[in-house]
């Protein structure tokens, strides 16, 4: 138990120490996933003021652009697990609440049934 | 009244059918975990296609087979060793740009290897483990009510209360 404890708590310290290596870093420079790129909303209201003569149009700018600062193979890829790994994070832990669910709903059932067989 | 009970007499024909189903059914899911960040697909779907082998060894086998190839404890740890593998990869990125599952180390070989896409690919091995494993968890713990006099949580709870 008190292994598990000090884990625990050694675990959490390095979250906390890399937050705050991230908010001090944050602070200083912009983070570098977002430099020199394209802004939306911008190309939105003024589709003309960008080159949208290819196959695609808007969209392959915003594919390209995707490739380009995740470094990945995959645009979808790229989104799942760059963009959104804090998302793809909580819909994998769902499944980690599911089992936990599971386990107490059955063991106090194997509990009762457990009672009953005794008495 | 046996389908309560759940299956305990092995069927020749049924077995048989799994037999031949599993090693393709295991083969495929791998694939998609593997080639998940450079095609459609991923972890979490090929994870999925390879817990249902919990269900064909179940409907071939019986649940005390089943129980005995797939151990409910191994495949809890794993679970939780996938996730904080995930957790450890995203919090590298951290470390180098400030943003939480940054892509980085993306030049290790040429467009369109396995391993060619940086820690995405590694991110999406490790959610396909942690599915793989928690999904054939949820399956053994259901299966674990069908049969009768099953073993495998007895423990658990036994471990529990000395906790």
């Amino acid at each position: 138990m008190k292994a598990k404890k000090i884990v625990a708590v050694v675990s959490v310290l390095v979250l906390l120490a890399f937050m705050a290596v991230a908010m001090c870093v944050a602070y200083i420079k912009v983070p570098g996933t977002y430099e020199n790129t394209t802004d939306v909303k911008a190309l939105l209201d003024d589709p003309k003021a960008y080159d949208t003569e290819g196959a695609e149009g808007i969209a392959e700018i915003i594919v390209k652009e995707n490739l380009d600062k995740t470094n990945a193979m995959n645009d979808v890829a790229s989104i799942v697990f760059d963009f959104r790994g804090f998302d793809t994070l909580g819909e994998s832990f769902i499944l980690l609440t599911a089992i936990a669910g599971t386990f107490v709903i059955l063991s106090v059932k194997k509990k009762a049934k457990k009672e009953g067989s005794e008495k | 009244m046996k389908f309560k009970e759940g299956i305990t007499e092995k069927n020749v024909i049924v077995r048989c059918g799994a037999d031949s189903i599993l090693p393709f059914a295991l083969v495929f899911g791998l694939y998609i975990i593997l080639f998940g960040t450079i095609s459609p697909g991923g972890g979490f779907q090929g994870g999925v296609i390879v817990a249902v082998s919990a269900l064909l060894i179940y409907l071939g086998y019986g649940y005390n087979d089943a129980s005995k190839a797939l151990n409910i404890n191994v495949l809890r740890v794993n679970e939780s060793l996938g996730a904080v593998i995930y957790v450890i990869l995203g919090v590298i990125g951290v470390a180098f740009t400030a943003n939480f599952a940054t892509n980085i180390l993306y030049n290790l070989g040429s467009a369109g290897d396995l391993i060619s896409a940086g820690t995405i690919t590694f991110m999406s091995y490790s959610v396909g483990y942690k599915v793989m494993t928690g999904v054939g968890l949820l399956l053994m713990l259901m299966l674990g009510l069908l049969a009768p006099g099953s073993d495998g949580e007895t423990d658990e709870d036994d471990e529990e209360e000395e906790a």
